[in-house]
């Protein structure tokens, strides 16, 4: 009885065969980013950032849109990659209904700084305002630049990668972790 | 047909990334000090597939749709820079924290509301930006396949087989028992 109980717990405990998440989840996302290469285009998520922002502004303010020659760039938002990112909502939405595991926290608080809720909200909207700058900056954000632009062999994306990795440790080494 | 295939391809990508982790804030910074390597390996493993499978699929004829982004250096650079200071401030991606509301996360909307002020920002600076820090030393459209003179499939393979042997040699979680 005892042995077999032992024998039962033994392989959760230590199953050095089994395949991490990361490793399965990673093929599947690279067979799928090549298939997208395939169909449409390259996945991308910060381009319908600025593209969002021209439809409303097309709608509210037509003449300050027309004249805004980074969104005239940009183009229309009825394009493969917005309804990415309607995907990625849905996706997140049915990954989580359909697990086992405990649902995330409604917010998580990652600073020492963030000791009040408030301020993980302040950290969470900065934090997005320089992604999306310096995405536009660069001309793609993780998914344009790192994933698709380095699986194309982009120079531009090797030196995106660099700096961002670069800046984001640096960054995270100098705000204390939560203790 | 292909605003289809963006949503598959949509629906797929957020269900990856919530079941990594790499939607959880607290997650990425755990991989930018490198306590916890899980979300790297995964883009890396990305990476590798996606690179050596598209070169592949176009060695075999088909028509794929490369789209290669221009290589501005001071752009590029600096938009990195910046990318990877608000990546630790806030532990979101543009494309994670759409993920993030999907399943739940409530700071992820402040994330998504400064990105979209951060995009309309810079809309209104794009005019100074550009002649400063996209036209100078913009090398246009270049692969480093090209860069170095070499077949595209062959420098896919060898960044396959890197990228996949450091995953495979690295700890999950550097300094504990090593056990994936």
């Amino acid at each position: 009885m005892a042995s077999s109980a032992v024998a039962s717990h033994a392989p959760a405990v230590s199953s050095p065969r089994r395949i991490p998440p990361w490793a399965s989840l990673g093929v599947l996302f690279g067979v799928t980013s090549a298939l997208s290469v395939l169909a449409f285009g390259p996945i991308g998520v910060s381009g319908t950032y600025p593209r969002a922002v021209g439809a409303v502004a097309r709608a509210v303010a037509p003449d300050w849109a027309a004249g805004a020659p980074y969104l005239v760039k940009m183009g229309s938002v009825v394009t493969p990659e917005s309804l990415l990112v309607v995907g990625l909502l849905l996706g997140g939405f049915l990954a989580r209904r359909l697990s086992r595991s405990a649902p995330p926290p409604a917010v998580e608080i990652v600073h020492a700084a963030e000791h009040r809720t408030g301020t993980r909200y302040l950290t969470a909207f900065a934090g997005g305002f320089l992604i999306l700058f310096g995405a536009r900056l660069a001309g793609g954000c993780t998914s344009g630049h790192i994933i698709s632009g380095i699986s194309q062999l982009a120079a531009s994306s090797f030196i995106f990668a660099a700096a961002v990795f670069g800046a984001g440790m640096l960054t995270a080494k100098l705000l204390r972790a939560r203790a | 047909m292909t605003l289809l295939y963006g949503l598959l391809v949509g629906v797929a990508m957020g269900a990856f990334i919530q079941r990594v982790g790499a939607s959880s804030p607290a997650v990425i910074l755990r991989n930018l000090r490198l306590k916890d390597l899980s979300v790297i390996k995964f883009m890396a493993t990305t990476i590798a597939i996606s690179s050596i499978l598209s070169y592949v699929l176009q060695a075999g004829g088909a028509a794929m749709h490369f789209d290669i982004k221009p290589t501005y250096v001071l752009g590029v650079a600096l938009g990195g820079a910046i990318f990877g200071v608000g990546f630790a401030l806030g532990g979101y991606c543009p494309g994670t924290c759409v993920v993030g509301i999907g399943e739940g996360r409530k700071d992820a909307w402040a994330a998504i509301a400064g990105g979209v002020l951060g995009a309309f920002v810079f809309t209104l600076v794009w005019p100074i930006v550009e002649p400063l820090l996209i036209k100078p030393l913009n090398f246009g459209k270049i692969t480093i396949a090209e860069l170095l003179g070499a077949n595209p499939l062959m420098v896919a393979a060898v960044l396959a087989v890197v990228f996949l042997t450091v995953v495979t040699l690295l700890p999950t979680r550097p300094g504990r028992t090593p056990t994936t």
